[in-house]
């Protein structure tokens, strides 16, 4: 894992036209070359490059992947991954064969989709007279016995088939007849046709009940496994090209990306010209797959990150990959500027005490722990499962939150909210409820609450390092050490400290008269206020502005007062922002006395109930809390100290983003 | 209870589903879909997944229909419980506009059986049966073998006292159309009257839609039946909602007194609907089609326009119901016009 961003270098080659081909390729499988567009060149070396129209629409090779894709679904298929791609396969697209392949599936499915519609149709129509017949709804259908004296009994089911009715022998000569009454206006003139005679034998009536109750229920279950089959037919059909189509798919997708790389290649008569940025540990890997591509037909220039501006970098930082759900808190809110910091190990570090400081708890940590053990190995044991509530990036994170709650519950000596063993360090829920032991290293809310401000500080502290290291990096040494957020932000804050606990310890009577505290400040506050023009003279030594003193002096006062506004609210809102800590902690120890409480109050099994349903509330309601505080408290009192954000992120073109959801 | 208090959960919620809509961005999904089968592909990784499973089960476009009603009916029944009170009665009061074009529908499957004694066999079974508002009792109505059966099924239901005004007779000769004149009528006499329990604001917001929903449905009625099929001074009048600007203005009074021949519809639009393009020369029913697209891209404006608003009101909630019902007329166009085989363009052209 880097501390740092990685180091990047930029490439610039040129290659044969006649080998482009085989370099896209070796650079395709490589996937570590973030391209940009040939702008660097002089005017009029631009000139005699030119860009070339693609050969094939990506459009249309979108389109086609995901009508590809759109197939495999309709027949439940999992769609191709990265790992069915390979670059030696690539070929020409054959678009027009393609076409026709997916017209024919197509056609193919439609019909037996129009099959199963019709068998849909029909199941619907037996449903109906089955549901009246079991739930004794006579008033809707209408049952006759009786004979046919002109036909056959068959032809006159046949005919009565397109109103739903069923004609069944029932003995001898005698027919039952079944139809929805409101079809009788059809059925009357039909049976009137073949001479029907009605027979009233109650006991034929009986058994007439009995026979369309079992015809009803044989059409149905034929009917349904009609329409099964045919489902499984059209899943069948989709199965018998599943290679096919996976071939046209990773061809599609292939030279998607190969379209993607050629998009930013530049020509001359002859040569071929690419540019883009590598990690450096990859740069000479890079080089020698353009070599061998290119079969040494090349040249290839590398130009250092120092060489560039900084801004238009990109930014590659790696993890382990047991880090990657702190990786992704960095993620969501933005990319580090290149050079600086990576912050994903100060994040878990932060979010991890954070949580445990709030959720410390044995019992419930274990809960935690073990849904994220078993949600992360059913993600691992079904790599295509649906991601729900509880994401793969979440169980992943619940292994962690869960650690850091057990080992902060046996520094509380809180197992379920029981004291089974001694604690560690104190007793938190005896310290909020008052009945901690005078021996007690925290005794009450008090302590509870200037432990979070004192671990607040050293949050605020490490931001504060971590900025003066970017800068250092970033060779801003004004800024580094007059800012707001430089050394000058940091004695003053530490200033402000001392202050508010010699207060604290007379009894918020009087603040601390030390003989260094106000020659302190002021040099503090005159450095602030000297920064801008400290600035603007290094800058001009550099050639970087063109602002006069004068303009620098009319913004200077209202830049210091805005700073010195911000030192102090600033920090001050952000340590105290940090007792939300103590206080979700307390609420944690709170609802935990509640419930225990009402446990001895009901004893029994219903105390249990009540004991267990309490740790289900409190896991489900302050585990959330927890999390959602101690990533804000990341966000805005972590990162707003050193995490700027302005980076670029490193996007190589490789053999990723397979599908089209993705897109 | 502040309106912040009201509506500032629903207001989260809406706006976060509208976002999940305009991100998944189903119907133009859809459109871009060159067959069947790749539009409902398009329908599996979102919200309407149901309708792809329905889709698999029975490859049939009806019964995907039937889904949908089912998620729009489910869907009011969610909202109207995240409300208390009036503003909870107000949004399962909207569930009659459902139920009255449920009963529209089943009623004219029921004519098409008895009174044209055309088979109806399955298509029963795509009607939507449970309660929705009111206990109507939809398998007694569609098997009624006479309208005093299907005027039975509607007993308890304010529905009831208009079939009764009807007889199959008059049915059978005038066809459905001044019964489903009324009972439109009847759902918007029913809204306004829930409207009445709201607080103020809200109150106002609702008139104020329903009012503009109301003039954008009288000016078509004028329209399609003064100008297009020529009705008669009064017949045309009794057709029209009897609220909102239109039906008050003195130039509809002025329009449905002309001489059927000479009622000039241009006249009439350009009065309310300033802005729009005047009606040109085509044919007399294109004209028409044109008009509903006009007046149906008014009404869209007006709900966007809700979003862009106050959002602690009820409009929002309105405005959500009424994207949403769009959204699934469009699924239900853009999926039959791909099992009939037309191209994207004219889908789109049909869509608007």
């Amino acid at each position: 894992m880097n501390l740092f961003t990685k180091p990047m270098r930029l490439l610039t080659a040129v290659v044969l036209q006649q080998r482009s081909d085989q370099v896209v390729k070796a650079l395709l499988k490589l996937g570590v070359l973030d391209f940009i567009h040939i702008s660097r060149l002089e005017p009029d070396q631009l000139e005699k490059l030119s860009s070339r129209p693609s050969a094939t629409n990506r459009v249309v090779l979108e389109d086609l992947r995901g009508r590809v894709e759109a197939l495999l679904k309709q027949g439940h298929l999992a769609l191709p991954g990265e790992s069915t791609l390979d670059v030696s396969l690539l070929e020409e697209p054959q678009i027009e064969r393609y076409r026709v392949v997916l017209d024919e599936l197509t056609q193919v499915l439609l019909g037996l989709k129009e099959q199963q519609k019709v068998a849909n149709q029909a199941l619907l129509g037996v449903e109906e007279m089955h549901r009246y017949l079991e739930e004794s709804k006579w008033q809707y259908l209408d049952l006759r016995i009786g004979s046919v004296k002109e036909g056959k009994s068959e032809q006159l089911g046949e005919k009565l088939s397109p109103y739903g009715a069923f004609v069944e022998p029932i003995e001898g000569e005698f027919v039952t007849v079944l139809s929805l009454r409101r079809d009788l206006a059809h059925v009357d003139p039909l049976l009137e046709k073949f001479g029907w005679t009605e027979e009233s034998d109650p006991l034929l009536q009986k058994q007439a009940v009995m026979l369309v109750r079992t015809r009803l229920e044989s059409e149905h279950r034929k009917l349904i496994d009609r329409r099964g089959e045919i489902e499984r037919s059209a899943n069948q059909a989709i199965a018998e090209r599943k290679e096919e189509l996976y071939a046209i798919w990773s061809n599609l997708r292939l030279n998607e990306l190969s379209d993607q790389i050629k998009s930013y290649f530049s020509y001359t008569r002859n040569t071929t010209l690419f540019s883009g940025w590598v990690p450096a540990d990859q740069a000479e890997k890079v080089r020698s797959a353009i070599v061998e591509a290119s079969e040494g037909k090349c040249v290839v220039e590398w130009t250092e990150a120092t060489e560039v501006p900084r801004e238009s970098v990109p930014v590659a930082v790696t993890s382990p990959k047991a880090l990657e759900p702190f990786q992704n808190m960095v993620n969501n809110y933005a990319t580090p500027e290149y050079g600086t910091v990576n912050p994903t190990i100060f994040v878990m570090i932060a979010y991890l005490s954070m949580f445990g400081l709030m959720f410390g708890d044995v019992g419930q940590g274990l809960v935690l722990l073990l849904v994220g053990l078993f949600g992360s190995r059913s993600y691992r044991l079904n790599p295509d499962k649906k991601e729900g509530l509880l994401t793969r990036n979440v169980t992943s994170l619940l292994v962690y939150l869960g650690l850091s709650s057990m080992l902060f519950g046996a520094l509380f000596g809180s197992y379920f909210g029981l004291p089974l063993l001694p604690p560690l360090w104190f007793n938190f829920e005896a310290a909020v409820e008052g009945h901690a032991p005078a021996t007690a290293l925290v005794r009450d809310v008090y302590g509870i609450l200037g432990i979070t401000i004192r671990f607040g500080i050293i949050i605020i502290y490490t931001g504060l390092v971590l900025n003066w290291v970017n800068l250092f990096r970033k060779k801003s040494y004004v800024t580094m050490l007059l800012d707001k957020n430089g050394v000058v932000g940091g004695i003053l804050f530490g200033t402000g400290i001392h202050m508010a606990f010699g207060f604290v310890r007379t009894s918020y009577r009087s603040f601390p008269s030390d003989p260094w505290i106000i020659p302190t400040l002021v040099i503090c506050l005159i450095l602030l206020f000297a920064k801008p023009y400290v600035q603007h003279v290094v800058d001009r030594r550099h050639g970087r502005t063109t602002r006069t003193f004068g303009q620098v002096a009319a913004g200077s006062i209202m830049e210091f007062l805005v700073d010195v506004l911000e030192i102090f609210t600033g920090y001050l809102s952000n340590t105290l922002s940090f007792m939300r800590v103590a206080g979700l902690g307390i609420a944690h120890a709170s609802l935990m006395g509640t419930f225990k409480y009402l446990q001895s109050m009901v004893g029994g099994v219903g105390g249990v109930l009540i004991f267990i349903a309490g740790n289900i509330l409190v896991i489900v309601l302050e585990g959330l809390s927890a999390g959602i505080q101690s990533l804000r408290l990341n966000y805005y009192e972590f990162f707003s100290r050193y995490f700027t954000g302005r980076g670029i992120a490193y996007r190589p073109v490789g053999l990723k983003r397979s599908s089209s959801a993705d897109r | 209870m502040s309106s912040v208090d009201t509506y500032g959960f629903i207001n989260a919620k809406m706006r976060a589903r509208l976002g999940k809509a305009r991100e998944e961005a189903v119907t133009e999904a859809l459109l871009r879909a060159p067959t069947l089968v790749d539009a409902i592909a398009a329908l599996r990784p979102t919200r309407y997944a149901a309708l792809a499973r329905s889709y698999d089960q029975s490859g049939d476009i009806q019964a995907i229909e039937l889904v949908l009603l089912k998620m729009e009916i489910a869907l009011h029944r969610e909202i109207s419980g995240y409300l208390d009170g009036a503003e909870g009665r107000f949004i399962a009061e909207l569930l009659g506009k459902i139920e009255i074009d449920n009963l529209k529908n089943t009623i004219r499957l029921w004519y098409s059986s008895i009174i044209h004694r055309r088979p109806i066999r399955h298509r029963s079974e795509y009607l939507f049966k449970e309660e929705i508002l009111h206990p109507v009792d939809w398998t007694a109505l569609i098997n009624a073998l006479s309208w005093d059966g299907v005027v039975q099924a509607t007993e308890n239901t304010p529905c009831h006292s208009i079939l009764l005004e009807h007889a199959e007779e008059s049915l059978r000769e005038d066809g459905l159309f001044h019964l489903e004149s009324r009972l439109d009528r009847l759902w918007y006499e029913e809204i306004r009257r829930a409207t009445s329990l709201l607080k103020k604001p809200d109150r106002e917001k609702a008139l104020e839609l329903l009012d503009q929903e109301i003039d954008l449905k009288n000016l078509l009625i004028l329209v399609r039946y003064g100008w297009h099929h020529r009705l008669e001074a009064k017949e045309l009048f009794s057709l029209l909602l009897p609220w909102g600007e239109v039906f008050e203005s003195r130039e509809a009074g002025l329009y449905i007194e002309t001489p059927k021949e000479n009622r000039s519809a241009n006249e009439l639009l350009s009065r309310f609907l300033p802005d729009e393009q005047r009606i040109g020369d085509h044919s007399a029913i294109e004209e028409v089609l044109r008009i509903e697209e006009l007046l149906a891209r008014n009404r869209r404006r007006a709900y966007r326009r809700l979003l862009g608003g106050d959002p602690f009101n009820i409009g929002v909630a309105l405005a959500y119901f009424f994207l949403n019902k769009e959204e699934s007329r469009r699924i239900k166009a853009i999926l039959n016009g791909k099992y009939y085989g037309f191209d994207e363009g004219y889908i789109r052209g049909v869509i608007g």
